[in-house]
Order: C-alpha cells, then sequence, then structure tokens
C-alpha cells in the first residue's frame, strides 16, 4: 500500500517556491486554511525512512509521520532547491541521515519557540 | 417526565480526610511511630508514579468510597471481581508499597501510625492495618489488566513493558502498609493548577450555586484542538429535557510520557477555549485530577466514571480507545463496560445496572472530523463524505507544532496555541521531554507549608 509524506507550507515557505511549478502541486487542507505537499513514497523510500529514524510510524491516513523536524527542515529545503516531490528528493535527504541525526539528537532536548 | 438529578457519591458518601486545623494535624503528627520520606517511583530511572497523587485523591474523595492503601482481601476482590470488600466496584488495587529494608528501618507493625513527609514536611498519616507481601508483582499486574486468555471480550494482546500501568503495577515494591490516609497538614496547589482544583465536594457545590442539574464530563490529557471543542459541545446535547447545563472538562494529571503536552499548557489550554468564548465559562468549568494513568481502557473508564460521579456529574463522554495506549484493547472495550458489561471482569451487564455500580451515564461518541464538502467539523456518524474528510491526527497535529507553523483556526484556536507557545518558551520544548518529566516530579503541583513537629 502507498505512504505519503507530509511537508506543510507556512507563509515562509510559501515565499521560498514562489513562481515555481510547484505551486501548482500545492493541497489545500481543512477548507483551504493550510497549505501542503504531498509526496507519494515508492515502498522502498518508505521503509528507507521508516529504518533511518526509530520514532517514525505510519498513522491511519498511511502518512509517515514523528519523523524529526531536521528531516521535515531538509525535506522542504530539498523540495525548494529541486523543485521536485519525488522518490529522488528523498534520497537527497537520505544522503544527509546522518547529520539529520546529530540535528534530531538535540531536539528532544530543545526547540526553538516560535515568534508569534 | 423524570428530570435527572445529581447522582449520589460513588458509595453513598464523599470520602474526606483531610485535617484543616494545623494545631489538630500537628498533633495527630506527633502521635506517629516512624518517618516515611514520600519519593517517586521509577523504572529504568524514569519517574512512573508518586503515591503522593494517590493519597490527594483518596482524602479530598476523588476515588470515595476508598479510604486508604488496601489489604490483601480487598486487592485479592478487586482483582477477582473488580469490587471493594463493601460491594461498591472498583477497577484497580491501591497500595502503599515499601521495600523490605525501608520496612526493617521504620520497625513499624500493625497497629503503628507512619507519617508520611512530602517535599521533607509532613504531609500525611497512614494508621497502619495490616502489613502484607506482594510475592509476584509481575502476576499481579497481568492480573490488574487480564489476559487475552481470561479477559477474550476486550483483551486482545497481553500487556507488556510498553503499557504504562502494567509497568506500575509489575513496579511495586514487596511491602505492602495497608490502612487509611489523612492529610494532616493541607497542601497547598501551586500555579496554575490552585486555580482548576475542585475536589469533589467544592465541584458540587460550585454547580449548585451554578444551578446547573445536568453537567456532561470530558476526560483530558490533551491540549484542546477544534476536533475536541466540537466532541464537547456535541456531546452536551445530551442531558434529558434540555441539553447538559455544564461541560466539566477534567484532566488528569500526574506522571508524564515524552511526547505529551506539558500538564500547565493542558489545563490553561482547555481554560483558553472558555476565555476565548467558544464555549462561555458560565458552561463551562476546567477542573482535574491527580492520578498516574494506567492506561486500563475499561478500567480506566471505570475509575473515571466514579471519579467524575464523585464530583457531581451526570454524565460522562467516552470515545474510541479512551484512555488507552497501544493496542491491547479492543477499540471499544470502554464503551462495551457501559453497554453490555464485561463478563470476565465481573459485570455481566452495564458497570450501570450491576448492584454497587456506577450512576454517571455515558455517553459513547465516535469521532469528529473536519469535511470540506459540509464546510464544517463533522461528526463521523453524521458526515457521508468519508473520502473526503480530514482527520485530527494526533501525530500530525503534535508534527505541525513540533516545526513552528501556526495552526490554522480549523485545527487550533489561536488562544490556544498560544497558550502551548507561553509554555514551551518557559520549558524550551512544546511537549515533555525526558527533563520535564523528571523535573516535573521534584516540584509536583503542590507546596507544603511548614509544619514544627
Ligand atoms: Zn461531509
Amino acid at each position: 500500500m502507498a505512504k505519503y509524506i507530509s511537508v506543510l507550507l507556512d507563509d515562509k515557505r510559501m515565499d521560498a517556491i514562489k513562481g515555481s511549478d510547484l505551486e501548482n502541486k500545492i493541497d489545500k487542507m481543512f477548507g483551504g486554511q493550510l497549505n501542503a505537499f504531498t509526496l507519494e513514497l515508492s515502498d522502498a523510500k518508505a521503509k528507507e525512512i521508516m529504518d533511518a529514524f526509530f520514532t517514525a510510524r505510519v498513522d491511519s491516513r498511511s502518512f509517515i509521520t514523528d519523523v524529526p523536524i531536521a528531516f521535515s527542515r531538509t525535506l522542504f529545503a530539498e523540495i525548494a532547491k529541486t523543485k521536485s516531490l519525488g522518490d529522488d528528493v528523498i534520497d537527497a535527504v537520505l544522503t544527509q541521515v546522518d547529520e539529520i541525526k546529530e540535528a534530531a539528537a538535540k531536539e528532544s532536548e530543545f526547540l526553538p519557540t516560535p515568534v508569534l | 417526565m423524570a428530570m435527572i438529578e445529581t447522582p449520589p457519591p460513588h458509595g453513598g458518601r464523599l470520602v474526606e480526610r483531610v485535617v484543616t486545623d494545623p494545631e489538630m494535624g500537628k498533633k495527630l503528627a506527633k502521635k506517629c511511630d516512624a518517618v516515611y520520606d514520600i519519593k517517586p517511583a521509577l523504572s529504568d530511572g524514569v519517574p512512573i508514579r508518586n503515591v503522593y497523587r494517590e493519597i490527594m485523591s483518596i482524602c479530598y474523595g476523588f476515588f470515595s468510597p476508598v479510604e486508604g492503601s488496601m489489604t490483601k482481601a480487598e486487592v485479592d476482590r478487586i482483582l477477582k471481581e473488580r469490587r471493594l470488600l463493601n460491594e461498591w466496584v472498583f477497577p484497580y488495587p491501591l497500595v502503599f508499597d515499601i521495600t523490605e529494608e525501608e520496612l526493617k528501618d521504620l520497625g513499624v507493625t500493625a497497629g503503628d501510625k507512619l507519617l508520611l513527609r512530602l517535599k521533607g514536611k509532613p504531609f500525611a498519616t497512614l494508621d497502619i492495618e495490616e502489613i502484607w507481601r506482594i510475592d509476584n508483582p509481575e502476576e499481579l499486574a497481568h492480573k490488574t489488566f487480564g489476559t487475552p486468555e481470561d479477559n477474550p471480550e476486550v483483551v486482545q494482546e497481553a500487556f507488556n513493558a510498553k503499557m504504562p500501568g502494567w509497568v506500575i503495577y509489575k513496579s511495586l515494591n514487596p511491602v505492602v502498609l495497608a490502612g487509611k490516609y489523612t492529610i494532616i497538614n493541607e497542601p497547598k496547589l501551586t500555579p496554575p493548577f490552585d486555580r482548576f482544583w475542585y475536589p469533589p465536594r467544592k465541584s458540587r457545590e460550585e454547580y449548585a450555586r451554578r444551578g446547573w442539574r445536568t453537567v456532561i464530563n470530558h476526560q483530558t490529557r490533551n491540549v484542546p484542538h477544534i476536533g475536541h471543542e466540537f466532541l464537547m459541545k456535541d456531546a452536551a446535547y445530551t442531558g434529558d429535557i434540555e441539553p447538559c447545563h455544564g461541560i466539566q472538562v477534567n484532566a488528569i494529571i500526574g506522571v508524564k510520557r515524552a511526547g505529551d503536552y506539558p500538564d500547565e499548557a493542558i489545563i490553561e489550554g482547555h481554560e483558553a477555549v472558555n476565555l476565548g468564548g467558544y464555549i462561555k465559562p458560565e458552561r463551562h468549568l476546567v477542573t482535574f485530577t491527580l492520578w498516574d494513568m494506567r492506561y486500563g481502557n475499561p478500567l480506566e473508564a471505570m475509575l473515571h466514571g466514579i471519579i467524575r460521579q464523585n464530583m457531581g456529574c451526570t454524565h460522562h463522554m467516552f470515545g474510541r480507545d479512551h484512555a488507552a495506549v497501544g493496542e491491547y484493547y479492543d477499540m471499544f472495550a470502554t464503551q462495551t463496560l457501559y453497554s453490555k458489561g464485561i463478563p470476565s471482569y465481573g459485570f455481566p451487564v452495564s458497570i450501570n445496572d450491576v448492584p454497587y455500580g456506577l450512576k454517571i451515564r455515558p455517553q459513547n461518541m465516535r469521532e469528529f472530523w473536519y469535511c470540506p464538502v459540509c464546510n464544517e467539523i463533522a461528526y463521523s456518524e453524521c458526515c457521508g463524505h468519508t473520502k473526503e474528510k480530514q482527520k485530527f491526527s494526533g501525530s500530525f497535529v503534535r508534527g505541525m507544532v513540533a516545526e513552528g507553523i501556526f495552526p490554522p483556526k480549523v485545527i487550533f484556536r489561536p488562544e490556544v496555541y498560544k497558550v502551548i507557545v507561553k509554555w514551551w518558551d518557559k520549558f524550551g520544548y512544546p511537549f515533555c521531554n525526558a527533563k520535564y518529566v523528571k523535573e516535573k516530579e521534584v516540584r509536583l503541583e503542590v507546596d507544603l507549608p511548614d509544619m514544627d513537629v
């Protein structure tokens, strides 16, 4: 069964993809109140993510969740760079798995408070 | 037509074992034969339970008619029939457990009075009626929650170390001092908990003052998102000849697991729902009970019914996977307890229909989700757009919070999200991490006045 991963887009991220084809691939969630990309993953890629991060799980909607924040951030950075939503983006993120794990280790202690 | 009235406390009368006169408390403390300093129980160095919360909930009447640490005969009866020796239904053994070395140091025997200190100050006494031994805590843990073989109606998987309640019972010390507790030095609840402290006598008085004849309880250990808010609002349409007059939120405050929201954010987050006017304060009261969750789904739901009936509620919302973790229990186990009963736990009919059972009425609810077609927060049993629906998945919402993305109004009310950020700023983290879990058990939810003994 297909697995998915969601990349949420706030105003800052929307700015970063402005003018690209990606703008046509935005999913409107919750009646248009939340923007996101939905990446469909091959079984092999989903398994690679699950194997790399022990906190990761698949929720009732078949979405992979509970990945490190650093993973989500890197994933968006790669999407913004390559303007792609395919397996190649996941491959690019997984080449940085050591750095992500290092950042994730600190994430369990501290996360910066968002500016309201 | 019969209108629903406030139910009597479970057991017929509220237990109140709190000495409010400090001079009298001091006298009682002086009569004690030995002194014991309460500390959190640990598993692999992580706090899993603090018996002080049980003493508070027992002495202030949340667990009426339980009055203390249970004797062996009482624990045996609970494990066999889920009843106290006085016949009233009750789900869990509650004991004051110590090590053999501690017993030796205390040198107490049945008939002695033990002074319990908390944060280094006199807190409560335990009148020792019986000293008994737990021979096999793992067996006790299995008997407490059940097994797939013995409780096939509701238990799907054998409990293990991933189930916090099972770990609590498996980690009990071998010696039980059984007897009644009395709080002899009244603790002061610390902010922000102080303004939400409504022990059963006080909550009953408050509902009478407000003219709330019918009150529905919402169980929580979460910061409320919009799905929770609509559950509260819509479940409250039950009642009798009119919707319930009041909605009581009762948060379970106790040992936390990593990834939970901090208790401070949970309780103020619920308050933000009424301060923002989404459920006006005249109709909504936020309260809490001190208890280290056992995650026993139908058993926890029995305890929830007892607590909220004692607090004066007429109705109680129950959802799927109520107070559950993992997939040990059938997701409808709680609803089964309150509808047809669970014979293997001793209830061949609904827990409301057995002798010495509960009077609080269940309101068994399904799910709420956002539906873009209905263009509203929809009830799963109404909305037919199962393909388009968007669920409030807990992990999805937590992920959004952790990434620092300001949630849309359709997920969190802005006032509620600001409460999350307020405590995030204070603790350096939006959820409970190892540091929070550890520090919480030092800080606790109370301070104790000086008492010179
Ligand atoms: Zn719909």
